[in-house]
């Protein structure tokens, strides 16, 4: 589903973000990236819905080299997965019907699938009643909830998670990790980044800990870190 | 098969449909969420289209003008006080005999001021000059090719009985130099005034793009193409263009008609461009110009925001 290539990243004020990272990922594999701040987590994910493209190496999404994507080509490779980040990015002043909508109208969906393709994915992530809420009006975890529904409406074989439970409390965590997993035993391949511990160690589901830019361990069933 | 494939194509125009009239409608409410910049937008336009049409109309009488003058390229030769008619025919004949030279007419004093006075119109001031003509008499000289009256001009000076020649072609030198010198002016304010104006209209389309910046970054995340982003602001701005352009062109249209009357009035022998013969250049010279100008700000505004 994912592939690095000897994958080296640089950005124009010096940083070397990544350094010759190599990496496969199976499709329906679930996999936490994990690693101290500033390591390059962020980063590998940028690379996989080319935010950034990589300086040396190359980089597969479903078999497509994406580091040599031109620009014409970025709409397609990313209708193609679902994107999470920890702030939610959802539009404040509209509803969550119309915030999943959205990303289904700007695609150029089919007016009359709009409606039953949002409220099967409002029903996948537990949220099928409250249609009509303002995201404002709903806790952290059901906000996050709301923008996973809108990365998975287009049914991506892919979805990739930048820190999706970095701003909630552990309740709330455990809702979109059981909501993560539901996905991912529909058969989407989940790649999540964290610095929850206890999940990670929970859950044991394959882990790629980077260290400066670095992988420096890969391993299926881990723990978050192999000497805590 | 022929009713699936109808089904199909009235499906994609509705879409089609919905998305423009979702365009159009948020173009319209950020035309009315900054109005005051967007006034602002639309009157900087519409100064620097004033310009550019009112260059486009002076250029166009002053090539009219030019082209009229043009086809009545003459050589006259006027002649020496108190010739005799045999004396004036002597001459006449020798002038014929000049290369270049195509024809010869004599033209008396008497003529000549009967001429003006019908190409004057109706004057008072003429009235008292039939007793004291001060015209003198001329030859009419009819030349091969217009373009060599300069040179004509300087040999049928040299004919004895000749005591001054003239020809048009110094008017439409004159003319040309000036239509240049004006296309230049004109050319140089309305590169001016066009930064300026798009320099204002990105400030405006600037203002709706930074308010609608989340909507922008969730679209291309999502995979919205580039162009499905940058329309709704594309039709922000040609608004813009539009709205100044058809005020630029209700202005000069109004002056051009009513300068046009004074002038017809007052100049009547002058070749004007009439309504009809101005519209179109007026127009498409304005309309264009605002539709780039808006087009113009409105892709660049947005050109930041845009990853790929
Ligand atoms: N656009 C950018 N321009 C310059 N440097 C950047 C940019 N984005 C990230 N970096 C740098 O690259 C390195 C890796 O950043 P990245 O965001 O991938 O780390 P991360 O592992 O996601 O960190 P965190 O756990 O804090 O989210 C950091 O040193 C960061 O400062
Ligand atoms: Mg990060």
């Amino acid at each position: 589903m994912v592939q690095f290539q000897d994958v080296t990243k640089g950005y124009p004020n010096g940083v070397l973000a990544l350094r010759r990272v190599s990496l496969r990922v199976d499709p329906g594999e679930f996999v936490f990236v994990v690693g101290p701040t500033g390591t390059g987590k962020s980063t590998l994910l940028k690379l996989l819905y080319r935010d950034e493209s990589p300086t040396e190496g190359r980089v597969f999404v479903a078999g497509r080299d994406v580091s040599a994507l031109p620009h014409r080509a970025i709409p397609e490779l990313r209708r193609g997965l679902g994107v999470v980040f920890q702030d939610f990015k959802l539009l404040p002043s509209r509803t969550v019907f119309e915030n999943i909508a959205f990303a289904l109208r700007v695609i150029g969906a089919p007016p009359q699938e709009i409606r039953s393709r949002v409220i099967r994915a409002l029903d996948l992530v537990g949220l099928a009643h409250r249609p009509d809420a303002m995201p404002g009006h709903l806790s952290g975890g059901e906000q996050q909830r709301i923008s996973i529904a809108r990365a998975i409406v287009n049914d991506p074989p892919l979805l990739l998670a930048d820190e999706p439970t970095g701003n909630l409390d552990p309740n709330s965590s455990w809702e979109i990790m059981q909501v993560l997993s539901r996905i991912n035993l529909r058969g989407t391949t989940v790649i999540m980044t964290t610095h929850n511990k206890m999940i990670v160690d929970i859950l044991r589901r394959r882990v790629v800990q980077l260290a400066a830019g670095r992988v420096v361990r890969d391993q299926s069933r881990g723990l978050y870190a192999v000497d805590a | 098969m022929r009713s699936m494939r109808s089904t199909g194509f009235r499906r994609r125009t509705q879409r089609v449909l919905e998305q423009g009239t979702s365009f159009v409608a948020d173009a319209s409410a950020s035309f009315r969420r900054n109005g005051l910049m967007t006034a602002a937008a639309v009157t900087t336009i519409m100064v620097a289209l004033l310009v550019v049409g009112a260059a486009v109309l002076i250029g166009l009488n002053l090539g009219n003008i030019a082209e009229v003058v043009e086809g009545q390229v003459q050589v006259v030769a006027f002649l020496r006080d108190g010739l005799t008619s045999v004396e004036a025919e002597k001459v006449r004949t020798a002038v014929g005999a000049v290369p270049g030279v195509e024809e010869v007419e004599f033209v008396g004093r008497g003529e000549a001021l009967q001429r003006l006075q019908q190409q004057m119109g109706e004057h008072a001031a003429f009235a008292d000059l039939a007793s004291t003509n001060p015209l003198p008499d001329s030859l009419e000289v009819q030349l091969t090719d217009p373009r060599s009256a300069p040179v004509v001009a300087s040999v049928v000076a040299r004919q004895p009985g000749v005591a001054e020649v003239t020809y048009g072609g110094e008017v439409v030198d004159r003319l040309i130099a000036l239509t240049r010198g004006l296309r230049g002016v004109a050319a140089l304010l309305t590169v001016f005034l066009t930064s300026v104006a798009l320099i204002v209209v990105v400030n405006t389309i600037r203002l709706t793009v930074i308010a609608r910046r989340q909507e922008i970054e969730i679209m291309q995340l999502v995979g919205a193409t580039p162009w499905f982003v940058r329309w709704p602001f594309l039709i922000e701005g040609l608004f813009q263009g539009a709205a100044a352009a058809v005020a630029a062109v209700v202005v000069l249209g109004t002056v051009y008609l009513v300068g046009m009357l004074r002038l017809q009035v007052t100049m009547p022998f002058l070749p004007l461009a009439g309504p009809a013969d101005a519209a179109l250049p007026l127009l498409g010279s304005v309309l264009m110009g605002g539709f780039c100008v808006g087009a113009a700000g409105s892709l660049l505004a947005i050109r930041r925001f845009l990853t790929s």
